[in-house]
């Protein structure tokens, strides 16, 4: 029974090949987590990093309130099942449950109660006295979760377990593990590459491929607002239709154009608010993700519907309770492979339509998708990035639909009209935009208020729930952009400054008071070297530094130190660097400085010209290894 | 095609079957012939020495072997024998199952370089490094000592890893991983699991580390020199056959028998073990 923490993890191999890529999470206590992808995405690899059995490259993992990274696994109390069952074959059932309690030296009596207890959860107790080999699979998979309950563990670890059983057994295994689950009340870990397993068994699940985290939600958001065209696509069955087009707005509409076909349709502006402007241009391709129920073949829908394409039905699949249509929005398209015209509709079976046919289908485009073509990232996020707003600039005062704002001396800027993007992040309560809210959603422990300001809807992200009607937001005016024809001209001021570095260690004579005799002795110190300065650093940061990346290859790499623009100070014995000026925003002002090419900025109160000796705080840097390009902290 | 099934053996067939059983039995009658005469020399009554003419005895006894223990050094020599044996086959067991364990189950700086390392060595005749051996051992007083030769015999017993090894990769990582979640240390893994699973694979270093020491001459030979009483079997025998006189003087017979005494130890400890040798102990572990 324990929470977990999972900052920055990597799994690296010698050959340079990354099997895990910055893997960050927090697992809460009793949840039923649920790692899925397809093979070799490094799912089982961050299983058994958690576990222990696999070194981690660099990171920091948490069970309950300790770092685990160099701890064997037998002291991390963790249990976990393994696809193969992994019993031990020359021990009877009884033996190979009660194994660990031995080892942990139990006494006698509470071993056998556990033992038992565990059998008869688990319906064993007949099979006590057999072999391993002497039971079937779904039997020894019964065991191979016996074995690990009788630990009573802060967290179970599943590798694939129901991947060698046949599919019914699978389905009566799944139900006795989330059973089981509810019963123990501990935190679950689940590997596997079944995504109808995930969703059915997982509080929340995390989709990975690659080595990258691609979605970390519950299986409802995942199945309703993918993040990216890959997670549409993995999960949910039938899989996602995915067709490509272009976005084309006009005024309060916007028409979308499906590529190798003529269909077309035209839907509201409103219902897509929150995609970029850019893609609103009729050239930029993107993929137009629908959902096979969200097409309708029928009459009725169809009818109503305003938003209709043609479709040529190849084939059907009947399922029993539904059929599935196999049909192409491209006349000449099969159906059959999967293309970027396919479509699949899924039908309650009341179409009497046969292969060849052209009908209407209703598309629900209330639940589009819609991802890049490129990056395959949603361009319909649920949690926008930024607002797209229009501004026009006078006399250092800018309008945005009503709402005049002085610019900071930092940001004037000729007169004109600019494109303006206000990240979600950078607006906040308190100021005096006043807004009507329209909603305000939790999402993944963040709110994301909804909001009106004179006809356009504004997004923020806010701390808490939202309940008033009307509210007062303040713009964080250092996060804005600025856009003329196409080119930023005020960009916003970066949150972090990055260093180059490298990590140092040095002999130091001291002299100390041994045995009340002044000596004087040989000490190490550690310290961390930033472009021409070293600073001594605390035994904390290096012993991860060792961690990450083993004591000899800690002081040969090069580093890349990144540090935030509010944690670093003016310090006499810092690094030596050019006062390049101040940007003022009104309330805060920040000192642009140039260390060789790079600038640095830092949160100041006065003037400086000339030479400045900065500081960053060691306790908040963030360390990136360059030669793999890791980070470490 | 179907036809074939049913035809009678085509007198090709016939001819290359007759032809295979020929050859098979005369290696078997080479193979068997010396020891079968051994056994039935051994039983001679009468005095005769090695160039006697005819095969059986003309007067079967037992003469010979109550000649063997009680007028020669012979079983003394056979103590020795078997204490250097049974002491280098405790440990060369020892030292194989657990560097091959290491060598199959632990991933470590050069350990690649080092097995291949082991196994190029190991193709050199080991009486390469003799005179160097004998040296080093008459440095520290180790000459004309069994203690000497238990040494030389087991210092390079890591190297016979190679078998073992791959027989200790065919069992599956993941009963490693699982004892080891389950609270087991390294040594308890290899101890509690892994050593019950290869019993056969742990007679079968136990014979061939039987057998060696139990056959060797040239080392002993050469460590022994000068001092009957610590001869083993191999060398006190081949004293017997250097000496011309003692042949003809019917010590042949008596030779032959010593013979069917040095083989029992062998057969006894194969006979002994080679119901442990059937593999499949592993069945019902991990989904096969």
């Amino acid at each position: 029974m324990a929470d977990l923490s999972l900052k920055h993890i990597y799994k690296v191999y010698p050959n340079g090949t990354k099997a895990v890529n910055d893997f960050n999470m927090e697992i809460a206590d009793k949840e039923f987590i649920v790692f899925v992808g397809p093979s070799g995405c490094g799912k089982s690899t961050t299983l058994r990093m958690i576990a222990g059995l696999e070194d981690i490259s660099a990171g920091e993992l948490k069970i309950g309130d300790l770092i685990v990274n160099d701890m064997e696994p037998k002291d991390r109390d963790i249990a976990m099942v393994f696809q193969n069952y992994a019993l031990y074959p020359h021990m009877t059932i009884y033996e190979n449950l009660a194994f660990s309690l031995r080892l942990r030296k139990l006494p006698k009596e509470e071993l056998h109660n556990r033992v038992v207890n565990a059998a008869e959860i688990l319906g064993l107790t007949e099979y006590l006295a057999k072999k391993p080999k002497e039971m079937s699979g779904g039997q020894r998979q019964r065991v191979a979760l016996g074995r690990a309950i009788v630990r009573e563990p802060k967290v179970m670890l599943l590798d694939e377990p129901l991947s060698n059983l046949d599919a019914k057994l699978r389905t009566q295994m799944r139900a006795e593990i989330a059973k089981l689950h509810s019963r123990l009340n501990t935190t679950f870990i689940y590997v596997t590459h079944d995504q109808v397993e995930a969703m059915t068994m997982g509080t929340r699940i995390v989709v990975m491929k690659d080595g990258f985290i691609k979605q970390i939600d519950t299986p409802k958001n995942l199945y309703n607002y993918p993040e990216n065209k890959f997670v549409a696509g993995f999960i949910g069955t039938p899989q996602m239709n995915f067709f490509e087009g272009t976005l084309r707005k006009d005024a309060d509409k916007v028409h979308i154009d499906f590529a190798y076909s003529n269909a077309q349709i035209t839907v509201p502006y409103s219902m897509l608010y929150k995609v970029r402007p850019d893609y609103l241009d009729g050239k930029t391709p993107v993929y137009i993700g629908l959902r096979a129920e969200d097409v309708s073949v029928n009459s009725q829908k169809v009818k109503n519907s305003k938003s209709t394409v043609k479709v040529r039905i190849s084939h059907k699949e009947e399922l029993g309770s539904e059929t599935l249509l196999y049909g192409d929005i491209n006349m000449d398209g099969d159906g059959y492979s999967e293309s970027s015209t396919r479509i699949i509709i899924k039908d309650d079976g009341n179409c009497d339509c046969k292969a060849g046919d052209v009908i209407d289908a209703a598309l629900n485009m209330e639940r589009v998708h819609l991802f890049d073509k490129q990056t395959e990232e949603s361009v319909l996020p649920r949690l926008p990035e930024y607002n797209y707003l229009q501004c026009t600039v006078q006399n250092g005062i800018m309008n945005f639909y009503g709402q005049n704002t002085e610019l900071p001396p930092a940001m004037r800027c000729a007169d004109g009209e600019y494109g303006l993007l206000i990240p979600t992040d950078a607006i906040s309560e308190g100021g005096d935009v006043a807004v009507n809210v329209k909603a305000c959603e939790e999402i993944n422990g963040k709110y994301l208020l909804s909001a009106e300001l004179n006809g356009k809807m504004i997004y923020a992200l806010v701390t808490r729930k939202i309940t008033e009607d009307t509210l007062k937001l303040g713009i964080d005016l250092k996060k804005l952009t600025l856009i003329k024809d196409g080119e930023k001209v005020i960009e916003p001021m970066p949150a972090v400054n990055r260093f180059n570095g490298s990590f140092v260690k040095r002999k130091v004579k001291k002299t100390a008071e041994i045995n009340g005799k002044t000596k004087t002795v040989k000490e190490t110190e550690f310290l961390m070297a930033l472009e021409d300065r070293e600073f001594v650093v605390n035994d904390g940061l290096a012993r991860k530094l060792f961690a990450a990346l083993g004591v000899k290859k800690a002081f040969t790499t090069p580093l890349i130190i990144e540090c935030g623009v509010y944690d670093i100070k003016l310090s006499d014995s810092g690094i030596h660097a050019s006062a390049e000026g101040v940007l003022d925003y009104g309330n805060e002002k920040f000192l642009k400085c140039k260390i060789g090419e790079n600038a640095v900025y830092l949160l100041t109160d006065k003037q400086y010209t000339g030479e400045v000796y900065i500081e960053p705080d060691f306790d908040k840097i963030g360390i990136i290894e360059t030669q793999r390009d890791i980070r470490i902290i | 095609m179907e036809k074939k099934k049913y035809r009678s053996k085509s007198v090709a067939e016939r001819i290359s079957l007759v032809l295979i059983y020929a050859i098979l039995i005369i290696i078997s009658l080479v193979w068997l012939i010396p020891f079968v005469l051994l056994v039935v020399f051994s039983f001679r009554g009468e005095s005769v020495g090695i160039s006697a003419d005819y095969i059986f005895p003309k007067q079967w006894s037992f003469k010979n072997y109550i000649t063997l223990f009680t007028e020669t050094q012979f079983l003394t020599w056979y103590g020795n024998t078997l204490l250097v044996s049974v002491v280098v086959t405790v440990v060369q067991t020892v030292i194989v199952l657990m560097t091959s364990y290491a060598l199959s189950r632990l991933r470590f700086k050069l350990r690649k370089p080092l097995m291949n390392i082991m196994l190029i060595l190991g193709m050199f005749p080991g009486f390469l490094s003799m005179t160097a051996v004998y040296f080093v051992l008459k440095e520290i007083n180790l000459t004309q000592n069994l203690f000497g030769l238990m040494l030389v015999y087991s210092a390079s017993s890591a190297m016979q890893y190679y078998i073992c090894k791959g027989f200790f990769d065919t069992i599956p990582k993941s009963l490693d991983e699982a004892a080891r979640i389950d609270g087991a240390s390294r040594h308890t893994v290899f101890v509690k699991i892994i050593l019950p699973l290869a019993k056969p694979i742990i007679i079968y270093t136990v014979l061939t580390a039987f057998i060696a020491p139990w056959g060797e001459y040239m080392f002993s030979s050469f460590i022994m020199l000068g001092d009957t009483d610590k001869y083993t079997v191999a060398v006190g025998m081949k004293s017997w056959l250097d000496n011309a006189m003692l042949m003809s003087q019917g010590y042949f017979a008596v030779f032959c028998a010593a013979a069917v005494v040095v083989s029992i130890p062998i057969t006894a400890l194969f006979i002994w073990l080679q119901r442990y040798y059937v593999g499949g102990v592993t069945g019902g572990s991990v989904k096969g």
